[in-house]
């Protein structure tokens, strides 16, 4: 049976109608087209469906979209803006952090939950930030460098 | 992969929790974090047409200190454990336990019941619970009590939980003076892995005589359940705290405590070996701790 859930996804009021075994993933992308989130494993090892949920960064295909109700979600959708790219996005093109592209938002919303929690992180912080997160091309140099770009 | 379909509960308060087990019986599932309970479902582990979800039990999510004990509700995450100020400050194996558990995205939705319910052989939070000598605490519509939980596992993925049972918490005594306690996980890499080898050690020495008072030492991925190596304890007890003696608790966990097996992620020689070497560590730095 279908419940009716409110909620907000970067920063904007969503209300929506969804079946009890429909997870976070699936209604990010299949009800609401926001297909920037990825769908890697589907059981919580890869990263890729990265987002962030009331302030914390969470596998978006291991929580049931019904309790979400209330929340304050946000995808990489939300991150850029009219006026371009959102830093972090800008430095990951920079830095070369991007190949096939498919594990950067996840990256991406791992990267912008650390450093909202943590301006100044340490090596050993980033690697521990992004360890959620697989990528299978570039190896995690440049994905460190741009986060390490990041630092304030 | 798809959910297979099925009717979600959300109950406010551990009462109605504790009637809608009892009205669904073995048919019902309880569901915390969802970590480990959405991945069986979607692998087809794991089947079932009623959920009852415990996340909207607020009690259930709390870490409180009450006199010399501290009371961790079942729901609490391995995230807020870790920042928790009294895990920090009193149970430092225990928030090392909850800093190894998965990745970070997983930490913060994983939750203490959920992995001890789950009942791993290799789970990151249980030999921590145990040589912190955690009391388990059980509710069903007929009553509560309380389960040692060196006696709460029974096998792979089976508890001493009765089917209309529900884990509500954890109470650990706060550690004596003079003590110390130290978690060690080994696994192929350092984060999201499943442990190959996992050991907790705690001890109590007498800062006079230099002597062990107590110890308790907690092996993992060795048996079908996590287990106190007993022999070791009972061996060290009294005998001076030094390397010589946490060497010969290596050894005796090593030969007589532990009964591993061959599988792809390590072969029970390679576990025994390490089960040695990682008693000896746990408990030299848990002696450090303690002076």
């Amino acid at each position: 049976m279908k419940k009716i859930i409110n909620l907000t996804i970067n920063d904007q009021a969503y209300e929506i109608a969804v079946v009890p075994n429909k997870t976070l993933a699936d209604m990010l992308r299949y009800d609401l087209n926001l297909t920037g989130t990825k769908k890697g494993c589907d059981t919580g090892d890869c990263g890729a469906c990265t987002v962030i949920l009331n302030g914390d960064a969470v596998n978006s295909c291991l929580i049931l979209a019904v309790q979400t109700d209330g929340a304050v979600i946000e995808t990489i959708e939300g991150l850029a803006t009219d006026e371009g790219l959102h830093p972090i996005q800008e430095a990951f093109v920079e830095k070369g952090a991007i190949q096939c592209g498919f594990c950067s938002p996840g990256m991406i919303m791992s990267t912008k939950n650390l450093l909202d929690k943590n301006a100044n992180p340490t090596e050993e912080e980033i690697r521990e930030g992004i360890s959620g997160n697989l990528c299978r091309c570039t190896g995690y140099q440049k994905i460190f460098e741009a986060i390490d770009s990041q630092k304030s | 992969m798809l959910l297979p379909e099925f009717e979600l509960h959300e109950p406010v308060s551990i009462e109605d929790a504790l009637k809608l087990k009892k009205k669904h019986g073995k048919d019902a599932r309880l569901m915390a974090g969802g970590t480990d309970v959405l991945v069986l479902l979607k692998k087809k582990v794991i089947f079932t047409d009623t959920i009852i979800s415990l996340l909207q039990i607020k009690e259930l999510s709390q870490i409180k200190e009450s006199g010399n004990e501290v009371v961790i509700g079942a729901c609490a995450t391995m995230a807020q454990l870790s920042k928790s100020s009294v895990i920090k400050e009193k149970f430092g194996a225990l928030k090392s336990s909850c800093d190894n558990l998965g990745s970070h995205l997983i930490r913060n939705r994983a939750t203490i019941g959920g992995n001890c319910c789950n009942a791993s052989p290799a789970g990151d939070t249980m030999p921590s619970l145990m040589i912190y000598d955690a009391k388990v605490m059980i509710e069903s519509t007929d009553g509560k009590r309380e389960v040692s939980i060196k006696n709460f596992f029974k096998g792979p993925g089976v508890t001493d939980l009765a089917i209309h049972e529900i884990l509500t918490g954890f109470k650990l005594p706060i550690p004596p003076k003079n003590s110390g306690a130290h978690y060690i996980q080994l696994g192929k890499r350092r984060s999201s892995e499943i442990n190959v080898v996992n050991v907790g050690s705690f001890l109590e020495y007498d800062p006079d005589t230099k002597t062990i008072i107590n110890s308790r030492i907690a092996l993992g991925s060795v048996a079908a359940t996590p287990i106190r190596a007993q022999k070791a304890e009972e061996l060290i007890k009294g005998k001076p705290a030094k390397e010589d003696t946490f060497y010969t608790a290596g050894e005796t966990a090593r030969k007589e405590d532990c009964k591993p097996i061959d599988d792809f992620r390590g072969s029970a020689a390679y576990r025994q070996a390490m089960i040695g070497v990682l008693t000896k560590r746990t408990l030299q730095a848990s002696f450090e701790q303690a002076q």
